[in-house]
């Protein structure tokens, strides 16, 4: 696949390997720890000591953000990770053998993605049980399938027959063969662009469930968390807020503009 | 018209099939009412009997069907946490979510489709990259963010609303407006910058198709094939995504009704997940499905009036 | 009536002129033909005349006259008169070249809309004789229906009727006929032949088939890769082609008479 460079490429690239770059340090080390207390430090404004401040409980809002941030980018990793594995391969089955089992899954899919994400993570929620990092992922993971199972079903489907597939089984090729060496390969760039939107709904759609208290709950902690903790002290610590938010929009922001520039590189290249 | 009866059938069994799947999915997972009413210690005489008050030993079906006509006949069972009719919480959150997304779909149409069609006119290099790149920044702008800072500055800082002391819709009308007015901005600024980006994209396809260049052998002006030919060729995909719009709002409205704190249905749907209060979550999922259902079946059959091909086609 | 004076069309993507030096004219009343094959620059000409060539991404030189008027060089408004009044364009695609969401009767009466102050009563009167005119049958019914519930060969009559509505002096058909039947194609150029006769519409016909340009052109102007090789009397050039590629083109039109080789 090639793809031509461009500036949204380029600009998104830089943002999103920044944000990532201190999101991974801070998995391995923080300044300060992100739950020690102190009462002298409390409320404390930006500062060289503290990058973004204290909340008021005196900890060490940058390093707590980045622990937050941490959280979110695991479990909108996970999310697409389950979503993009499963949606591919259904949507890979589906499209390639067609067929009733695919006319029934994909009107069952159609009206499934009619629904916004946030609702029906909502419900799986419900049923799985809040509060917990692994059901969060569960249940974004279980909703994201459908748009992906989608994306990759057209692609199959439009390739199925197309006259290289043909030739191949002509040849002998297995139908394992041909869906991995010969169509697979053909979907990434479709499912490339898919991805950093995908992974952009769900850090804020976790964002949202742990912002809501039915996401990620304490001791872990997510921006989501963080920012309906944060709304609370906003007037006497708006820092907290304002940090915790930005983080969230830099990294949705970033991924946003690589999206961006692989559909514009792709178009560019055809 | 066959076409729109035709749809409103499909809508129809639409309806009753996600109705039936919610039934069935929390009567799976939710075990025993009687039970979770009564707690661990309750003997089994007195489970026996409140099985027997909710109708709970009638077949599964039977079950089923008194509760979907319930729905229409606002009898919903009973909260396990309020024990309050269900009916009875849900009905005054609903006037507040409706007028909130209201709000915002308005919102949305209003801004977006003008500046939709203005900024197809953008085809300077540069200014397409902040133009772009704004739009990228404003969709990845979370609701609630956008919340947390307008009800500090025009709640607390302005005074223009109170921020969590929601006014009652039918006492206070223009406070709960302000309150609500909001709520909507923060909702509707991310779907601001999706249709924007939508409508552009939209229109310039369109202008590459063939039957503008005819129109311009006419002697059509710019803004003649524009608004005489693009236009309304433009508005099918956005109708439908505007359709879609409707169901994603009503998703946002869950999350912006917590931070102004707004008496919704999406707030009161967080706390009854949080108390495992199924009834309420079983009835708030049904009436989110049915509205994002409903909201798809509108913009299909607007777009059959504006569409005269897609009045052949029958479903789909 | 219209003159072309060494017209040259170069677009900033290709490398070789799409219309390299051409000059021709039409002549009052008359149907030329204008043959090539494909990417040969006749449908690039008959655009640049029709003032429909993308003017940033491409360089004109040359004169087209229609009138005294040099079309090449007119400003927007300029052509925009000329557009649809004084020139008719029919396209070869009629499905596509419709607005799939207007009723046929307002796409047929839109020169007429934009060109003329006519009441909208008068506008109908026009467009159901001029519905009338292309043969399509129950023009009542015609005007109230939408491009997708006709034929192909309705299409393009509608097309036609269109572009002859508000009376234009000439009228440009590229390809009118490729996409359509071949005995659509049949009753298509009969039309044309008919409007020529009875509205005096000067016609350019752009076709890369030879046989259809036979029956509908007294002069035929053939061109190669942005040239003119040789413009004449349709029937001289058929019995008697000068340039070795008209010849090459007449030869290879298959044809039931010719005698095999023994």
């Amino acid at each position: 696949m090639r793809i031509k460079r461009n500036g949204y490429l380029t600009a998104g690239l830089i943002l999103t390997g920044i944000i990532v770059l201190m999101i991974i340090i801070g998995m391995f080390w923080t300044p300060y720890s992100p739950l020690t207390m102190s009462a002298k430090e409390k409320l404390q404004a930006p500062s060289l000591r503290h990058l973004m401040g204290t909340d008021n409980f005196g900890r060490d809002i940058f390093s707590r953000v980045l622990k937050g941030a941490g959280t979110t980018l695991t479990i909108a990793a996970a999310t697409i990770l389950i979503g993009s594995v499963c949606g591919t391969i259904v949507g890979a089955l589906t499209g390639y053998f067609g067929g009733v089992v695919d006319d029934v899954l994909m009107r069952f899919n159609d009206a499934l993605t009619a629904f916004p994400s946030i609702l029906l993570a909502l419900l799986v929620i419900s049923l799985v049980g809040p509060g917990n990092k692994y059901n969060v992922i569960l249940a974004l993971g279980i909703v994201f399938i459908p748009s992906y199972a989608r994306i990759t079903r057209t692609a199959f489907a439009s390739l199925r027959d197309a006259n290289y597939i043909t030739s191949a089984r002509l040849m002998g090729a297995s139908n394992a063969r041909i869906l991995l060496v010969h169509l697979l390969p053909n979907t990434v760039r479709i499912l490339l662009p898919a991805l950093t939107i995908g992974f952009n709904n769900a850090v804020l759609a976790e964002a949202s469930m742990s912002f809501l208290g039915i996401g990620v709950t304490p001791p872990d902690a997510s921006l989501g968390y963080m920012l309906s903790e944060a709304q609370g002290m906003f007037a006497a610590a708006p820092w907290y807020s304002i940090c915790s938010g930005l983080v969230i929009i830099l990294l949705v922001f970033g991924v946003g503009l690589i999206g961006e520039g692989l559909q514009r590189g792709e178009r560019e290249v055809e | 018209m066959k076409y729109a009866a035709k749809r409103i059938l499909l809508l129809l069994i639409t309806m009753i099939l996600v109705s039936f799947l919610a039934f069935l999915a929390f009567e799976i997972v939710a075990g025993d009412p009687a039970q979770t009413m009564l707690g661990t210690e309750a003997t089994p005489e007195r489970l026996e009997a409140v099985r027997q008050e909710l109708g709970l030993d009638r077949p599964f079906i039977v079950r089923y069907f008194s509760w979907l006509t319930g729905f229409f006949s606002g009898n919903l069972g009973v909260s396990y946490n309020y024990k309050q009719p269900v009916w009875q919480l849900i009905a005054p959150k609903v006037e507040n979510t409706l007028w909130v997304c209201f709000i915002s779909f308005i919102l949305i149409c209003i801004i977006s489709i003008p500046l939709g069609i203005w900024s197809y006119n953008w085809t300077n290099k540069i200014w397409d990259f902040f133009r772009t790149a704004f739009n990228q920044l404003c969709m990845a702008v979370p609701p609630f963010f956008t919340g947390i800072l307008l009800s500090w500055v025009f709640g607390i800082v302005l005074k223009f609303f109170m921020p969590g002391r929601f006014p009652d819709l039918h006492k206070d009308f223009a406070g709960a407006l302000r309150h609500m007015f909001f709520a909507a901005v923060c909702l509707s600024i991310p779907r601001i910058a999706m249709t924007i980006r939508m409508m552009r994209s939209t229109v310039i396809g369109e202008m590459e198709k063939a039957y503008v260049r005819t129109a311009i052998s006419r002697g059509n002006d710019r803004k003649g094939v524009l608004v005489g030919h693009v236009l309304k060729n433009s508005l099918v995909p956005v109708v439908t995504f505007l359709g879609q719009t409707m169901a994603e709002i009503i998703g946002g409205s869950i999350v912006v009704e917590q931070v102004f704190g707004i008496p919704g249905l999406g707030r009161f749907l967080v706390a009854s997940i949080s108390n495992r209060d199924y009834p309420v979550v079983q009835a708030i999922v049904v009436i989110l499905a049915f509205w994002v259902v409903i909201a798809g079946t509108v913009a299909d059959l607007v777009n059959q009036a504006i569409d005269p091909r897609l009045r052949l086609g029958g479903s789909k | 009536m219209l003159e072309i004076r060494d017209l040259h069309v170069k677009f900033h993507t290709r490398e070789r002129e799409a219309v390299a030096g051409i000059s021709l004219t039409i002549r009052d009343g008359e149907i030329l033909g204008l043959v090539g094959e494909s990417g040969s620059g006749k449908t690039v000409t008959a655009m640049s005349i029709a003032g429909l060539l993308p003017r940033k991404q491409c360089r004109l030189s040359g004169e087209i006259l229609l009138g005294g008027k040099d079309l090449l060089h007119a400003d927007r408004s300029e052509l925009r008169k000329i557009h649809g009044n004084e020139i008719g364009v029919v396209f070869q695609e009629p499905m596509s070249s419709m607005d799939p969401l207007m009723k046929v009767g307002l796409q047929v009466g839109e020169t007429l809309r934009i060109h003329t102050d006519n009441s909208p009563e008068e506008r109908k009167k026009l467009v159901l004789a001029a519905l009338d005119d292309v043969e399509l049958p129950d023009p009542e019914a015609i005007y109230n229906k939408y491009p997708h519930e006709l034929s192909g060969g309705m299409q393009q009559r509608a097309m036609i009727a269109a572009a002859i509505a508000s009376r234009p002096k000439l009228l440009l058909l590229d390809e009118p006929t490729t996409a359509l039947d071949v005995t659509v194609q049949a009753q298509i150029l009969e039309l044309l032949k008919k409007l020529n006769r009875t509205h005096g519409i000067s016609m350019m016909f752009i076709s890369h088939n030879l046989n259809v340009v036979r029956k509908l052109c007294k002069r035929v102007a053939i061109m190669q890769r942005g040239e003119l090789v040789e413009t004449g009397d349709t029937e001289k050039i058929f019995t008697d082609p000068q340039h070795p590629y008209t010849q090459r083109l007449i030869s290879a039109i298959p044809t039931r008479t010719r005698k095999e080789p023994v």
